[in-house]
């Protein structure tokens, strides 16, 4: 069953299309990733989603309810919550405080299960956000998110500009995240990664989705080791 | 040994300087989430007076039943605002409306019109000179505090002002919606991906700073006897003063600066006529603007 659905998304700026019809399906409890490079429309997708866009044509139905063009706020309240990209915390609030504000509704219940998760958030509930490295930031973002038991988490981008083994450690907590139930919606530009932790994959050229599958599959077809895969670092 | 008038000019500042914080919260505070000035909180200050001023009219309530029906006006009139001068230009949501100057611009000449408006509204039905008081609401009564002579006015406005700074500070830190104005005010985006309502959290906003400029509009008017239409504009001169010299989102340094201005207007009256003791207020804003144009605390402080 498909927790998440998109048919036909269509998503304009002005006078120019940055969607040209998008659909893309996220079964329950799996994790689907979104491959592109820069300016292909990843980004944008993710924020319709996240209703911060709104869409011109098609639907977005999570757990069978239509959101497309629904505020943010509701979209959150059903469950559907994400880490977005360049994080968007709260720089000058304490740790403690944007995750209390990640939880809404919900209340500071999931702290405990926050801190075994992100041992190193526990450490720093004091201190200023902003004063946190970049890792620690991007842990505080996804953190912020799962707040709310969330169904599906959208991770936009959460490797960007981190360190190797601080990627590897991002990469080891989404599939921690996603055995504890959550399923995963994650756009990447570190393809390698993306597609050793994912289900399924999408790859999108241009505001369509062009290519389509498992990830396993994905992982061998040759279009996408030329492109994505031969020879890049993406750190 | 200090001179007791000193003493008594440096009570009259901080309370006068109270005054001054309570309306450059609302300032700073709606500042914070939305970006613009709202040159419509004079009128919110005019409104708590003649809120006080009617109700003692009509049925001569108890001094804390005005005070508090004041802040009820005041609670109702940001949230009037907001629908009608500021609402309306948040439909554009479009990167290109965001980025805008025209945006803010137009945000700006709304209150501005909404300012003119309601100033002008109460002049056809109170008319424009000072409205009588009853002599039993004054709040003037000399107090005798040692060596120093204040008025019962200065100890109640100070008072209720402290109360309202630290209720203030209790909401901005514990509560949700206050988590949430400063979550706004920190970053809109960042609000919208935690499920934060930012239409519903701005509303609330303007209440609670109108509620407070309300609360500073009632009190100096049955402190100096002096309700009349255009009583806002001065203060809300002064408050924007303060706000400037606070670093515009700082509500610390709003507080701060407040005082300050209030204190050295009360001393200088000391050495000046007190015609010029506006002149105090704009000199800090020159000082402020060519010395330190991010506030007298520096930047990079918290917003609200």
């Amino acid at each position: 069953m498909s927790l998440l659905s998109i048919r036909d998304l269509c998503v304009a700026m002005g006078p120019q299309e940055i969607l040209r019809g998008v659909s893309l399906d996220v079964p329950d409890g799996s994790i689907v990733a979104v491959l592109g490079s820069n300016g292909v429309g990843k980004t944008t997708l993710m924020r319709t989603i996240s209703g911060i866009y709104r869409g011109r044509q098609g639907s977005i139905s999570f757990a069978g309810q239509p959101i497309l063009n629904l505020p943010a706020h509701r979209i959150v309240a059903l469950g559907l919550c994400q880490a977005p990209e360049g994080r968007q915390i709260f720089s000058n609030m304490s740790v403690r405080e944007n995750l209390v504000l990640g939880a809404g509704d919900a209340g500071p219940g999931e702290l405990d299960r926050i801190y075994t998760l992100f041992p190193v958030l526990a450490e720093r509930l004091r201190q200023n956000a902003g004063s946190l490295s970049g890792g620690e930031q991007q842990m505080l973002c996804i953190a912020r998110a799962l707040m709310r038991r969330p169904r599906l988490l959208l991770l936009d981008e959460p490797s960007l500009g981190l360190a190797p083994k601080l990627v590897a450690l991002i990469f080891d907590l989404v599939r921690r995240i996603r055995a504890e139930g959550v399923s995963i919606l994650i756009v990447e530009q570190n393809a390698r990664a993306a597609l050793r932790i994912a289900d399924h994959a999408a790859v999108m050229e241009d505001g369509r989705i062009v290519l389509a599958g498992k990830a396993a599959e994905l992982r061998d077809d040759p279009r996408i080791a030329e492109a994505y895969l031969g020879g890049h670092v993406h750190g | 040994m200090i001179d007791p008038y000193y003493l008594q000019q440096l009570a009259i500042g901080l309370s006068l300087g109270m005054t001054y914080a309570l309306m450059a919260i609302g300032f700073t505070l709606i500042f914070g989430v939305l970006n613009v000035v709202n040159f419509a909180h004079g009128e919110v200050y005019t409104i708590g007076a003649f809120a006080g001023l009617v109700a003692i009219t009509a049925f001569a309530p108890p001094f804390l039943a005005v005070l508090f029906l004041a802040l009820a006006a005041g609670a109702a009139a940001g949230f009037s605002l907001e629908r009608i001068a500021f609402r309306p230009f948040r439909r554009f949501t479009d990167e290109a409306s965001l980025k805008s100057r025209a945006m803010r611009e137009s945000t700006l000449l709304s209150s501005l019109a909404v300012s003119i408006v309601v100033r002008e509204a109460l002049e056809i039905v109170f008319g424009s000179e000072m409205q009588p008081l009853p002599f039993e609401y004054m709040i003037n009564a000399p107090v005798q505090a040692g060596p120093v002579t204040l008025a019962t006015g200065d100890l109640i406005i100070f008072g209720v002002a402290a109360a309202m700074l630290a209720g203030l500070q209790y909401m901005l830190k514990r509560t949700r919606i206050g988590l949430s104005i400063r979550a706004v005010s920190n970053n809109p985006l960042g609000a919208r991906y935690v499920g934060i309502n930012t239409d519903r959290t701005i509303v609330m906003t303007f209440v609670v700073g109108s509620t407070m400029g309300a609360a500073a509009g009632i009190l100096v008017g049955l402190y100096y006897g002096a309700i009349f239409p255009a009583m806002g504009f001065i203060p809300g001169v002064k408050a924007f003063v303060a706000m400037v010299m606070g670093g515009l989102s700082s509500i610390p340094g709003a507080v701060i600066s407040a005082l300050i201005l209030g204190v050295s207007e009360s001393m200088a009256t000391t050495f000046l006529a007190s015609g010029w003791a506006d002149m105090v207020a704009y000199g800090f804003l020159i000082l402020t603007l060519v010395f330190f144009p991010s506030g007298l605390f520096g930047a990079g402080r918290e917003r609200v």
